[in-house]
């Protein structure tokens, strides 16, 4: 059996049966089918549940004459990718922000939720970030869909009619490299803010780890920022008028 | 993109750092991307060659990625 989280723990105690039958009617054989739910699974499981009650509980405090903390708080994350998306994208940018705002939130939770004892960063699993990164690639190619209708395609065949051929395969293996790029960088900061913390915790437990700490929580924002920007860029790439 | 006359770019820093940061990843990325394609494809089609082209093309894709990115233009 792996090792299990307190959360995980509850997961596998309530759902493996379940689980397990889902993933077999799946053709997929578990590796525990006893504990079917992995760390990173439940984790992500967590931080999908603490957003649905920040952002519920966000909602129902909503005031415009006495606004609370938290709802200063996520104005000013709204607000700041807001601006970032006109900034990049243009004036058509708002109906992006639901999603961009969604993914920052879900991936900054993610980073953070490592440093509070008893919980892991599911970001520093790879295929989380795998995941983050092909619901972003998803949701531009859609978006470019949407805008352009099937001339979106002509994305894809460069700049001459002639060169299609070969800039077909080009620009489709620029666009996965993209979705690669975007999952090594998020996962590797994070396993490696991880490593150092916990290397440093082991050679001297008393306050070094906290400047780690420091570290690890200014990468995690870091990261986030910069899985939005890139997002926002490939969307503006996407939705772009001019080619 | 943003209106005519106005670069973002030259305005945000933190959008030159991430996207400059990103040449570091792009051409490997686009290499190993090409190369799993590649790989697939000769999986599927009961080939042994594939993973070549796609190994060359991810190469290209690399070079292309890297090309538009330090020149600044966007082909899209």
């Amino acid at each position: 059996m792996p090792e299990q989280l307190w959360f995980t723990e509850i997961l596998n105690r309530m759902f493996a049966g379940p689980v397990t039958g889902l993933l077999r009617a799946l053709h997929i054989e578990p590796q525990y089918p006893q504990a079917p739910v992995t760390n990173a699974v439940s984790m992500q499981v967590l931080v999908f549940l603490f957003l649905v009650v920040l952002f519920a509980l966000v909602r129902s405090r909503l005031s415009v004459d006495k606004p609370g903390a938290l709802q200063h708080v996520f104005e000013g994350i709204h607000g700041f990718i807001v601006g970032q998306s006109e900034e990049i994208i243009g004036h058509h940018s708002e109906g992006f922000t639901p999603f961009l705002v969604a993914l920052a939130c879900f991936i900054l939770t993610c980073n953070l939720i490592g440093l509070i004892p008893g919980f892991e960063s599911p970001t520093a699993v790879p295929v989380v970030p795998l995941g983050c990164a092909v619901t972003a690639f998803i949701y531009y190619q859609t978006q470019g869909f949407k805008h352009h209708g099937i001339a979106y395609l002509k994305h894809f065949a460069g700049p001459m009619w002639w060169l299609a051929p070969i800039m077909l395969p080009i620009e489709i293996i620029s666009h996965v490299a993209r979705m690669l790029s975007l999952t090594v960088r998020l996962f590797a900061n994070m396993f490696a803010g991880d490593m150092v913390t916990l290397v440093f915790f082991s050679l001297v437990p008393v306050g070094v780890p906290i400047l780690f700490l420091g570290l690890h929580i200014g990468v995690s924002f870091l990261q986030t920022y910069i899985f939005i920007l890139l997002t926002t860029v490939y969307l503006a790439g996407a939705v772009a008028e001019e080619h | 993109m943003a209106s005519p006359g106005k670069n973002p770019e030259k305005n945000n820093v933190w959008l030159q750092i991430a996207k400059y940061s990103q040449l570091a990843f792009i051409f490997p990325a686009a290499t190993v991307a090409g190369w799993l394609i590649g790989v697939g494809l000769d999986h599927w089609l009961h080939t042994t060659w594939l993973y070549l082209v796609g190994l060359i093309l991810g190469i290209v894709a690399g070079f292309v990625e890297l090309i538009r990115m330090v020149s600044g233009s966007d082909s899209e």
